[in-house]
Protein backbone atom coordinates (compact mmCIF):
# COMPACT_ATOMS: atom_id res chain seq x y z
CA UNK A 1 0.00 0.00 0.00
CA UNK A 2 3.02 2.29 -0.08
CA UNK A 3 1.97 5.66 -1.44
CA UNK A 4 3.24 9.10 -0.52
CA UNK A 5 0.21 10.99 0.77
CA UNK A 6 1.58 14.49 0.99
CA UNK A 7 0.14 17.66 -0.50
CA UNK A 8 1.54 19.72 -3.37
CA UNK A 9 4.71 21.58 -2.39
CA UNK A 10 5.67 19.13 0.34
CA UNK A 11 8.99 18.27 -1.30
CA UNK A 12 11.68 20.81 -2.24
CA UNK A 13 11.98 21.60 -5.94
CA UNK A 14 15.24 19.69 -6.45
CA UNK A 15 13.66 16.53 -5.00
CA UNK A 16 10.61 16.95 -7.19
CA UNK A 17 12.84 17.26 -10.24
CA UNK A 18 14.95 14.27 -9.17
CA UNK A 19 12.03 11.84 -8.58
CA UNK A 20 10.17 13.03 -11.66
CA UNK A 21 13.33 12.58 -13.75
CA UNK A 22 13.93 9.08 -12.38
CA UNK A 23 10.28 8.20 -12.97
CA UNK A 24 10.57 9.35 -16.59
CA UNK A 25 13.77 7.31 -17.07
CA UNK A 26 12.09 4.20 -15.62
CA UNK A 27 8.98 4.52 -17.77
CA UNK A 28 11.02 5.34 -20.89
CA UNK A 29 13.06 2.17 -20.32
CA UNK A 30 9.89 0.13 -19.81
CA UNK A 31 8.27 1.49 -22.99
CA UNK A 32 11.47 0.85 -24.96
CA UNK A 33 11.64 -2.75 -23.74
CA UNK A 34 7.95 -3.32 -24.45
CA UNK A 35 8.38 -2.01 -28.00
CA UNK A 36 11.52 -4.06 -28.54
CA UNK A 37 10.47 -7.32 -26.93
CA UNK A 38 6.70 -7.27 -27.36
CA UNK A 39 4.17 -8.48 -24.85
CA UNK A 40 2.90 -12.01 -24.24
CA UNK A 41 -0.78 -12.60 -24.91
CA UNK A 42 -1.51 -13.81 -21.40
CA UNK A 43 -0.01 -10.61 -19.98
CA UNK A 44 -2.24 -8.40 -22.17
CA UNK A 45 -5.26 -10.29 -20.88
CA UNK A 46 -4.45 -9.56 -17.28
CA UNK A 47 -2.95 -6.07 -17.60
CA UNK A 48 -6.27 -4.37 -18.33
CA UNK A 49 -8.15 -6.15 -15.58
CA UNK A 50 -5.21 -5.64 -13.22
CA UNK A 51 -5.28 -1.88 -13.87
CA UNK A 52 -9.02 -1.70 -13.18
CA UNK A 53 -8.78 -3.75 -9.99
CA UNK A 54 -5.70 -1.88 -8.75
CA UNK A 55 -7.25 1.53 -9.40
CA UNK A 56 -10.52 0.59 -7.69
CA UNK A 57 -8.90 -0.93 -4.61
CA UNK A 58 -6.43 1.97 -4.43
CA UNK A 59 -9.29 4.30 -3.58
CA UNK A 60 -10.96 2.12 -0.95
CA UNK A 61 -9.98 2.79 2.64
CA UNK A 62 -10.39 -0.34 4.74
CA UNK A 63 -10.77 -0.17 8.55
CA UNK A 64 -7.56 -2.02 9.46
CA UNK A 65 -4.53 -0.41 11.19
CA UNK A 66 -6.59 2.78 11.58
CA UNK A 67 -7.54 3.05 7.91
CA UNK A 68 -5.37 1.95 4.99
CA UNK A 69 -5.79 1.15 1.33
CA UNK A 70 -4.29 -1.69 -0.68
CA UNK A 71 -2.58 -1.38 -4.06
CA UNK A 72 -2.60 -4.88 -5.58
CA UNK A 73 0.66 -3.91 -7.27
CA UNK A 74 2.27 -7.16 -6.12
CA UNK A 75 -0.53 -9.14 -7.77
CA UNK A 76 -0.37 -6.96 -10.88
CA UNK A 77 3.40 -7.51 -11.12
CA UNK A 78 3.09 -11.28 -10.77
CA UNK A 79 0.31 -11.54 -13.34
CA UNK A 80 1.16 -8.85 -15.88
CA UNK A 81 4.95 -8.90 -15.55
CA UNK A 82 7.39 -6.17 -14.58
CA UNK A 83 6.97 -4.05 -17.71
CA UNK A 84 3.19 -3.91 -17.84
CA UNK A 85 3.16 -3.80 -14.04
CA UNK A 86 5.17 -0.58 -14.12
CA UNK A 87 2.87 0.89 -16.79
CA UNK A 88 -0.17 -0.02 -14.70
CA UNK A 89 1.42 1.83 -11.78
CA UNK A 90 1.64 4.90 -14.03
CA UNK A 91 -2.02 4.65 -15.09
CA UNK A 92 -3.28 4.11 -11.53
CA UNK A 93 -1.23 6.97 -10.12
CA UNK A 94 -2.24 9.43 -12.85
CA UNK A 95 -5.95 8.67 -12.45
CA UNK A 96 -5.64 8.77 -8.65
CA UNK A 97 -3.87 12.13 -8.71
CA UNK A 98 -6.49 13.44 -11.13
CA UNK A 99 -9.12 12.65 -8.51
CA UNK A 100 -7.10 14.32 -5.74
CA UNK A 101 -5.73 11.10 -4.19
CA UNK A 102 -1.99 11.85 -4.22
CA UNK A 103 -0.29 15.04 -5.36
CA UNK A 104 0.37 15.62 -9.07
CA UNK A 105 3.86 16.87 -8.18
CA UNK A 106 4.63 13.56 -6.47
CA UNK A 107 3.62 11.43 -9.46
CA UNK A 108 7.25 10.61 -10.27
CA UNK A 109 7.99 9.49 -6.71
CA UNK A 110 4.77 7.49 -6.38
CA UNK A 111 5.31 5.81 -9.76
CA UNK A 112 8.79 4.76 -8.65
CA UNK A 113 7.37 3.34 -5.41
CA UNK A 114 4.51 1.39 -7.01
CA UNK A 115 6.48 0.24 -10.05
CA UNK A 116 9.19 -1.13 -7.75
CA UNK A 117 6.53 -3.17 -5.93
CA UNK A 118 5.37 -4.78 -9.17
CA UNK A 119 8.90 -5.39 -10.45
CA UNK A 120 10.24 -6.90 -7.21
CA UNK A 121 7.11 -9.06 -6.75
CA UNK A 122 7.43 -10.45 -10.29
CA UNK A 123 11.10 -11.41 -10.00
CA UNK A 124 10.66 -12.77 -6.47
CA UNK A 125 7.74 -14.94 -7.65
CA UNK A 126 9.66 -16.30 -10.65
CA UNK A 127 12.69 -17.02 -8.45
CA UNK A 128 10.62 -18.87 -5.85
CA UNK A 129 8.76 -20.87 -8.52
CA UNK A 130 12.12 -21.86 -10.03
CA UNK A 131 13.12 -23.03 -6.55
CA UNK A 132 10.11 -25.41 -6.70
CA UNK A 133 7.97 -23.49 -4.19
CA UNK A 134 4.23 -24.14 -4.21
CA UNK A 135 2.16 -21.39 -5.80
CA UNK A 136 0.54 -20.03 -2.62
CA UNK A 137 3.68 -19.50 -0.51
CA UNK A 138 5.54 -18.23 -3.58
CA UNK A 139 2.79 -15.72 -4.45
CA UNK A 140 2.28 -14.57 -0.87
CA UNK A 141 6.00 -14.21 -0.14
CA UNK A 142 6.76 -12.52 -3.46
CA UNK A 143 3.94 -9.99 -3.07
CA UNK A 144 4.99 -9.28 0.52
CA UNK A 145 8.59 -8.77 -0.55
CA UNK A 146 7.54 -6.49 -3.42
CA UNK A 147 5.28 -4.38 -1.24
CA UNK A 148 7.95 -4.21 1.46
CA UNK A 149 10.49 -3.00 -1.11
CA UNK A 150 8.02 -0.29 -2.15
CA UNK A 151 7.47 0.73 1.47
CA UNK A 152 11.21 1.02 2.11
CA UNK A 153 11.69 3.01 -1.11
CA UNK A 154 8.85 5.31 -0.06
CA UNK A 155 10.58 5.93 3.27
CA UNK A 156 13.93 6.53 1.58
CA UNK A 157 12.39 9.04 -0.83
CA UNK A 158 10.82 11.03 2.02
CA UNK A 159 13.99 11.01 4.14
CA UNK A 160 16.25 11.98 1.22
CA UNK A 161 13.87 14.73 0.08
CA UNK A 162 12.97 16.20 3.46
CA UNK A 163 9.51 17.68 3.98
CA UNK A 164 8.82 21.38 3.49
CA UNK A 165 7.29 22.95 6.60
CA UNK A 166 8.43 20.14 8.91
CA UNK A 167 10.52 21.36 11.82
CA UNK A 168 11.82 17.86 12.52
CA UNK A 169 15.58 17.38 12.34
CA UNK A 170 16.63 14.74 9.78
CA UNK A 171 17.25 12.11 12.51
CA UNK A 172 13.76 12.57 14.00
CA UNK A 173 12.24 12.59 10.54
CA UNK A 174 13.99 9.29 9.83
CA UNK A 175 12.49 7.72 12.97
CA UNK A 176 9.05 9.06 12.07
CA UNK A 177 9.33 7.72 8.53
CA UNK A 178 10.54 4.37 9.89
CA UNK A 179 7.25 4.14 11.82
CA UNK A 180 5.30 4.74 8.63
CA UNK A 181 7.38 2.15 6.78
CA UNK A 182 6.78 -0.31 9.64
CA UNK A 183 3.02 0.15 9.34
CA UNK A 184 3.31 -0.41 5.59
CA UNK A 185 5.11 -3.71 6.22
CA UNK A 186 2.17 -4.80 8.39
CA UNK A 187 -0.18 -4.04 5.52
CA UNK A 188 2.17 -5.64 3.00
CA UNK A 189 1.95 -9.07 4.60
CA UNK A 190 -1.87 -8.96 4.74
CA UNK A 191 -2.03 -7.93 1.09
CA UNK A 192 0.65 -10.49 0.29
CA UNK A 193 -1.39 -13.37 1.73
CA UNK A 194 -4.48 -12.22 -0.18
CA UNK A 195 -2.34 -12.11 -3.32
CA UNK A 196 -1.15 -15.66 -2.65
CA UNK A 197 -4.75 -16.90 -2.57
CA UNK A 198 -5.65 -15.05 -5.77
CA UNK A 199 -2.61 -16.38 -7.65
CA UNK A 200 -3.29 -19.91 -6.36
CA UNK A 201 -6.89 -19.68 -7.58
CA UNK A 202 -5.86 -18.33 -11.00
CA UNK A 203 -3.27 -21.06 -11.44
CA UNK A 204 -5.92 -23.68 -10.65
CA UNK A 205 -8.41 -22.37 -13.23
CA UNK A 206 -6.21 -20.73 -15.90
CA UNK A 207 -2.54 -21.65 -15.41
CA UNK A 208 -1.76 -20.27 -18.88
CA UNK A 209 -2.58 -16.75 -17.70
CA UNK A 210 0.08 -16.96 -15.01
CA UNK A 211 2.57 -18.73 -17.28
CA UNK A 212 2.60 -21.86 -15.13
CA UNK A 213 1.03 -24.46 -17.42
CA UNK A 214 3.64 -27.10 -16.61
CA UNK A 215 3.27 -26.55 -12.87
CA UNK A 216 -0.32 -27.71 -12.53
CA UNK A 217 0.38 -31.32 -13.35
CA UNK A 218 3.35 -31.52 -11.00
CA UNK A 219 1.37 -29.92 -8.15
CA UNK A 220 -1.60 -32.24 -8.67
CA UNK A 221 0.68 -35.23 -8.49
CA UNK A 222 1.98 -34.06 -5.13
CA UNK A 223 -1.54 -33.75 -3.77
CA UNK A 224 -1.90 -29.96 -3.80
CA UNK A 225 -5.22 -28.61 -4.97
CA UNK A 226 -6.59 -25.08 -5.05
CA UNK B 1 11.97 -27.60 -1.75
CA UNK B 2 10.48 -29.01 1.45
CA UNK B 3 7.04 -27.65 2.14
CA UNK B 4 7.81 -26.89 5.78
CA UNK B 5 10.66 -24.64 4.64
CA UNK B 6 8.37 -22.75 2.26
CA UNK B 7 5.66 -22.18 4.83
CA UNK B 8 8.23 -21.58 7.56
CA UNK B 9 9.75 -18.83 5.42
CA UNK B 10 6.34 -17.30 4.83
CA UNK B 11 5.53 -17.55 8.55
CA UNK B 12 8.81 -15.82 9.45
CA UNK B 13 8.08 -13.05 6.95
CA UNK B 14 4.57 -12.68 8.38
CA UNK B 15 5.82 -12.42 11.97
CA UNK B 16 8.49 -9.83 11.09
CA UNK B 17 6.07 -7.72 9.04
CA UNK B 18 3.23 -7.87 11.57
CA UNK B 19 5.68 -6.94 14.35
CA UNK B 20 6.90 -3.97 12.32
CA UNK B 21 3.30 -3.04 11.53
CA UNK B 22 2.30 -3.12 15.19
CA UNK B 23 5.27 -0.95 16.14
CA UNK B 24 4.49 1.46 13.31
CA UNK B 25 0.83 1.58 14.33
CA UNK B 26 1.53 2.57 17.93
CA UNK B 27 4.46 4.88 17.22
CA UNK B 28 2.72 6.94 14.55
CA UNK B 29 -0.45 7.90 16.34
CA UNK B 30 -2.49 4.70 16.77
CA UNK B 31 -5.86 4.34 15.07
CA UNK B 32 -5.62 7.08 12.43
CA UNK B 33 -6.38 7.02 8.72
CA UNK B 34 -3.21 6.79 6.63
CA UNK B 35 -3.25 10.31 5.16
CA UNK B 36 -3.80 11.93 8.55
CA UNK B 37 -1.20 9.67 10.19
CA UNK B 38 1.31 10.44 7.46
CA UNK B 39 0.88 14.24 7.62
CA UNK B 40 0.86 14.30 11.42
CA UNK B 41 3.90 12.05 11.85
CA UNK B 42 6.02 13.88 9.30
CA UNK B 43 5.20 17.25 10.84
CA UNK B 44 5.39 16.41 14.57
CA UNK B 45 7.45 13.22 14.75
CA UNK B 46 6.53 9.93 16.42
CA UNK B 47 3.66 10.01 18.89
CA UNK B 48 2.79 6.91 20.93
CA UNK B 49 -0.89 6.11 20.84
CA UNK B 50 -3.23 3.13 20.67
CA UNK B 51 -6.70 2.25 19.49
CA UNK B 52 -8.40 -0.64 17.75
CA UNK B 53 -6.34 -2.46 15.12
CA UNK B 54 -9.53 -3.33 13.27
CA UNK B 55 -12.63 -1.13 13.38
CA UNK B 56 -15.45 -2.79 11.47
CA UNK B 57 -17.84 -0.04 12.57
CA UNK B 58 -16.05 2.37 10.28
CA UNK B 59 -16.63 0.18 7.24
CA UNK B 60 -14.94 0.43 3.88
CA UNK B 61 -15.00 4.00 2.60
CA UNK B 62 -13.75 5.70 -0.54
CA UNK B 63 -10.58 7.79 -0.06
CA UNK B 64 -11.22 11.18 1.58
CA UNK B 65 -10.12 13.44 -1.31
CA UNK B 66 -12.56 11.70 -3.67
CA UNK B 67 -15.45 11.41 -1.22
CA UNK B 68 -15.17 14.90 0.22
CA UNK B 69 -14.25 16.48 -3.11
CA UNK B 70 -17.48 15.31 -4.74
CA UNK B 71 -15.63 13.11 -7.25
CA UNK B 72 -17.60 9.90 -6.66
CA UNK B 73 -19.22 9.96 -10.10
CA UNK B 74 -15.85 10.46 -11.80
CA UNK B 75 -14.36 7.66 -9.67
CA UNK B 76 -17.10 5.20 -10.55
CA UNK B 77 -16.90 6.26 -14.21
CA UNK B 78 -13.16 5.59 -14.30
CA UNK B 79 -13.56 2.21 -12.60
CA UNK B 80 -16.26 1.30 -15.13
CA UNK B 81 -14.14 2.48 -18.05
CA UNK B 82 -11.07 0.55 -16.87
CA UNK B 83 -13.18 -2.56 -16.24
CA UNK B 84 -14.64 -2.40 -19.77
CA UNK B 85 -11.18 -1.90 -21.31
CA UNK B 86 -9.82 -4.72 -19.12
CA UNK B 87 -12.52 -7.21 -20.03
CA UNK B 88 -12.20 -6.15 -23.69
CA UNK B 89 -8.47 -6.85 -23.61
CA UNK B 90 -9.08 -10.18 -21.91
CA UNK B 91 -11.59 -11.25 -24.57
CA UNK B 92 -9.29 -10.01 -27.35
CA UNK B 93 -6.25 -11.78 -25.91
CA UNK B 94 -8.20 -15.00 -25.33
CA UNK B 95 -9.47 -14.97 -28.91
CA UNK B 96 -6.02 -14.09 -30.29
CA UNK B 97 -4.43 -16.89 -28.25
CA UNK B 98 -7.04 -19.32 -29.56
CA UNK B 99 -6.30 -18.31 -33.16
CA UNK B 100 -2.59 -18.83 -32.57
CA UNK B 101 -3.23 -22.35 -31.34
CA UNK B 102 -5.51 -23.14 -34.30
CA UNK B 103 -2.83 -21.95 -36.74
CA UNK B 104 -0.21 -24.04 -34.98
CA UNK B 105 -2.48 -27.10 -35.08
CA UNK B 106 -3.19 -26.55 -38.80
CA UNK B 107 0.53 -26.45 -39.55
Amino acid sequence: MAHIHLGEGSFPLWALALWTGLGIVLISTVVYRVRKGGIKTNQIALAGIGAAASFAIFQLNIPVWGGIHMNLTGLVGILAGPLLGALIAVVVNIFSAALGHGAVGLLGANILVNASEAIVAYYAFRTLVRMEWDVFPAGASAATLGLSAGAILMGAIIVISGVNGSALPRADLTVAVAGLVGLNLGVAVIEGILTGFVVQFLVSVRPDLVGLVGRVGSEDSSGVTA
Amino acid sequence: MDRWKQYGGLLGLTIVCLGAGLWGFTSTGGALPWAKRSAQTLQRGVQESGGALVDFGRGIVVAGPIRKGGMMLEFLGLVGLLAIVGVGLYVYADHYHGLDEQERAAK
